[in-house]
């Protein structure tokens, strides 16, 4: 896909579409627009995590694999969110599986030329580190309200 | 409002009314919803919102919120978990069994304020049961609404109140009905997660400063919802909550629901976020 294209499509993502043009036009530049179908996994846990994935259209799950208890799904990601923050933390490495639950699309960022690319340019890296922030927050705390089980049957409330 | 044809409330607000259980629907592993058919067959005027106190003879009474009007008759319907004594017992009631019910009470969704505007319907787990009257009542005058979003949480997909109708909900293109649930295996295709994020996939499309919010659920789950909703540029004045406390006697005389200076069963079940704001965080309610 041509890179004024994946520039139009971050123009547009609610993740992206406030940043300057220059500044998308030089993440489209990393950037390329794929297609996932149903249960393609997009993040397989222990691998380099080399990509950021910004979702533009469909549903993916960030999934952990039990050796007794087989795939948990513990949450799904819309069109407009992102996901993956493990190629910002060293060692970058994946800590869970995510996987394409409806068709899928995502523009991948190449993980390392974006750590490159924020390491040369701290307004952009400011701007965007600021933005990944609000994204964990807002997990960390639907995450924190998933784990209180709040609509538990009262018997089981306190186990 | 009008949901089914008038029956007199009695003059006696302490007197019940005998009702016959004419259906019983089992929704989940603990959950039923019962249709009541009053005596005469005059059936059952409410608002969308309001509560009942049902009792069942010789256990005691519960409040139960209505859930809806029977289709096929004049019963009035209530959506029930078995989590005590007079909950389970109602739970496993049989038609033609009798249950008295004194009611309605309480002020329920304001259904008048929300037309022409964007309406959120928030539930969590039972907190659907309260709605459904209201949610009934929006796709019945579609058009007095503006952009109308239903946003459902429950705990698996095992616990999904009103299944059928919820699947003919999602089927209209004239509204979102988006499902989420905390935890599900595999086999589930849809959201999961807790019940304020779907506020972002339905963001778009509102209007903030001309939205109206009703909420039901627990309530940490209003917190959470009513905080996203504020976030967004939501008035605190147009997001409404229902809330639950212990009502005894259902018309502000007992105090077991007292509410700071509110009675839940008389000011309540719903208020706007605006009037119960600087009561809403205070533990020792």
């Amino acid at each position: 896909m041509p890179e004024t294209t994946v520039s139009e499509i971050l123009a547009q993502h609610p993740f992206t579409h406030d940043l300057d043009q220059e500044e998308r036009k030089a993440l489209a530049g990393l950037a390329t627009v794929r297609t996932y179908e149903p249960d393609d996994l997009l993040i397989r846990e222990g691998r380099a995590a080399d990509t950021f994935f910004v979702i533009v259209d469909g549903l993916v799950a960030i999934e952990m694999f039990l050796p007794d208890r087989g795939v948990r799904r513990l949450q799904t990601v819309e069109a407009g969110d992102v996901v993956g923050w493990s190629w910002i933390v060293p060692p970058y490495r994946w800590e869970f599986d995510v996987r394409a639950l409806a068709r899928t699309t995502a523009v991948v960022l190449d993980a390392a030329r974006l750590r490159e690319l924020l390491d040369r340019d701290e307004h952009l890296a400011t701007r965007l580190f600021q933005k990944l922030l609000l994204v964990v927050a807002a997990r960390l705390s639907a995450t924190r309200l998933q784990l209180l089980d709040i609509y538990a049957p009262p018997a089981e409330v306190g186990r | 409002m009008r949901e089914s044809v008038a029956a007199a409330v009695p003059a006696d607000p302490f007197l019940p009314t005998a009702f016959a259980v004419t259906r019983v629907q089992r929704e989940t592993g603990d959950t039923a919803t019962i249709a009541l058919r009053p005596p005469d067959g005059d059936g059952f005027v409410f608002q969308p919102g309001q509560f009942n106190m049902l009792y069942l003879f010789g256990v005691g009474e519960v409040p139960i919120s209505v859930s809806g009007a029977s289709d096929r008759s004049d019963a009035v319907e209530h959506t029930i978990r078995s989590v005590g004594t007079v909950t389970r017992g109602l739970t496993v009631l049989r038609p033609g069994d009798w249950v008295g019910l004194r009611g309605p009470f309480g002020r329920g969704w304001p259904l008048d304020e929300a037309k022409g505007r964007d309406l959120v319907i928030v539930a969590g787990g039972l907190g659907l049961a309260p709605l459904r009257p209201a949610i009934r009542h929006v796709l019945a005058h579609r058009a007095d609404y503006r952009h109308v979003a239903v946003l459902y949480g429950t705990r698996t997909p095992a616990d999904l109140l009103f299944r059928r109708e919820l699947e003919r909900w999602r089927g209209r293109l004239d509204w979102d009905v988006l499902v989420t649930v905390d935890r599900a295996d595999p086999t589930w295709r849809g959201n999961i997660g807790v019940v304020p994020r779907l506020i972002g996939q339905v963001e778009r499309v509102l209007e903030p400063a001309n939205t109206v919010a009703f909420l039901c659920g627990p309530e940490i789950m209003m917190r959470f919802t009513e905080r996203e909703l504020r976030q967004r540029g939501i008035p605190p004045e147009r997001i409404y909550l229902s809330l639950e406390r212990n009502m005894k006697c259902a018309i502000a005389m007992c105090g077991h629901c007292q509410y700071g200076p509110l009675f839940i069963c008389k000011d309540g079940p719903v208020f706007p976020y605006s009037q119960i704001e600087f009561l809403f965080e205070v533990r020792e309610i």
